[in-house]
């Protein structure tokens, strides 16, 4: 049974449980029952928390930082890469907000606005970054910098991942990060990602797919290999 | 519910609660799935160790300081904007006449500044202000001229202090006068070094008591 290659920092980990109960229960998008209290409690909180922070309340950013300041930052540093350009792009997400709220029509919640704001400020400061990286590159005849989180003789279960998801097209990482680690439903990853709900659904199931098999080959695989 | 192996990659990507709940009763009796099963689930748990949320807490600070920045700007620009606010009142026609007009004053005013520009100052290698380098030569031939014309005093002094004729006399008063024009104009070319026409005053005033010195020094001759 799967023993080889990166499949075994986590096999001595894992055990087949359950997903964890958090503010997404899979596949609850596919009830359809009476009506939800929670999320309409949630809808009108947003609501309320566009509305104060159109009015220029600094408070109601308090509250949008207290309710989202951490799950943004680990968002931003997972498609960044580091904390120092994470904190960056928050501070420019929530600037952003600041100078747009006027213009936001309630199209999408609120919280799915920012975040939309907040992805693309990361896409944004990774373009530059590569730029900077290739003048830097044609500038001097260094040889090219270390990856800072290169895994070494003995990966962790964090490293192995980062280094797999590194491998996924954009969307396949950005919808991950979104669905797995952050815990969005596939209807806010859509808003956010600007997709159907079905491409949610599908890019993710593409992205556990191929970090299947780059983690943990399947068992025929690992057959054939023997 | 009733499903198989090959039902298992759908429900995957988009299994209902039902259909998971099958998987996992068919898994139990299926190595295969329940091995697949448990890989698919593991990578949702693992996923949490890109999981941070710890908190910084001079992170809000930093981010209530420059939205506070941004709110003192934004109402900067809300000013700016009432200054010009009674723009929306006035008629399309009314807002275009008032363009109009303004870049009429704006290309009359560029123009005249223009035409009077090359009027007063028709030669543009014309300078009314020293360069740098300039002011330094002139004021080290300003310090030799001055010390030659010192040397002619020394020589004319003693005529000058104790006037034979009347003549010398009235030389001596000019001097004088000469002297504290030449104090004066040195003063103000302290305050303002670059200016040429100062110098050229000066050096006017220079030449002019050199001339009275050397004629009291022809007088003392003859």
């Amino acid at each position: 049974m799967g023993t080889m290659g990166l499949a075994l920092p986590w096999r001595a980990r894992i055990t087949s449980v359950p997903r964890e109960r958090g503010t997404r229960v899979e596949p609850s998008e596919h009830f359809v029952g009476g009506p939800n209290l929670a999320a309409v409690d949630e809808r009108s909180e947003d609501a309320a928390l566009a509305a104060a922070c159109r009015s220029g309340d600094l408070r109601a950013y308090e509250r949008l930082y207290t309710l989202h300041g951490a799950r943004m930052k680990n968002l931003a540093r997972n498609l960044l890469g580091n904390p120092s350009d994470a904190e960056d792009a928050v501070q420019e997400t929530f600037l952003k907000v600041h100078r747009s709220i006027a213009g936001f029509r309630g199209q999408s919640s609120f919280v799915t606005w920012t975040y939309r704001i907040l992805i693309n400020t990361c896409y944004d400061a990774r373009r530059s970054r590569l730029r900077k990286k290739e003048v830097a590159n044609q500038d001097s005849e260094e040889s090219p910098g270390i990856e800072p989180r290169a895994p070494g003789a003995h990966p962790t279960l964090r490293m192995a991942l980062e280094r797999a998801l590194a491998k996924l097209t954009q969307h396949q990482r950005d919808v991950f990060l979104l669905y797995e680690v952050e815990g969005f439903r596939h209807s806010e990853i859509a808003g956010m990602l600007e997709m159907t709900e079905t491409a949610s659904k599908n890019t993710l199931f593409q992205a556990k797919k191929s970090l299947r098999q780059m983690l943990e080959p399947p068992r025929g695989s690992a057959a054939e290999s023997r | 519910m009733n499903v198989t192996c090959s039902d298992r990659e759908r429900i995957f990507e988009d299994g209902t609660p039902a259909e998971w709940a099958a998987l996992e009763a068919h898994a139990a009796s299926c190595p295969l799935c329940a091995e697949e099963v448990r890989a698919w689930k593991s990578l949702s748990v693992a996923a949490k160790e890109l999981r941070d949320y710890s908190d910084s807490p001079s992170f809000w600070p930093r981010i209530e300081r420059a939205l506070a920045e941004e709110a003192t700007k934004k109402a900067q620009r809300a000013g700016l904007r009432r200054w010009f606010s009674f723009l929306p009142s006035l008629s399309l026609t009314w807002q275009t006449a008032l363009a109009g007009a303004f870049v009429l004053i704006l290309t009359v005013s560029a123009g005249w500044v223009y035409f009077h520009r090359s009027i007063v100052d028709p030669n543009p290698d014309h300078q009314s202000l020293l360069k740098s380098s300039a002011l330094r030569e002139v004021e080290s031939a300003e310090t030799a001229y001055e010390r030659a014309i010192d040397k002619l005093a020394t020589e004319a002094k003693p005529q000058l202090d104790n006037p034979a004729t009347p003549l010398l006399a009235n030389y001596h008063e000019k001097l004088v006068v000469l002297d504290s024009a030449i104090a004066d104009l040195r003063a103000q070319a302290g305050l303002n070094p670059s200016n040429a026409q100062l110098r050229y005053q000066l050096l006017a005033m220079y030449q002019e008591k050199q001339h009275t010195l050397e004629e009291v020094l022809e007088a003392r001759q003859r």
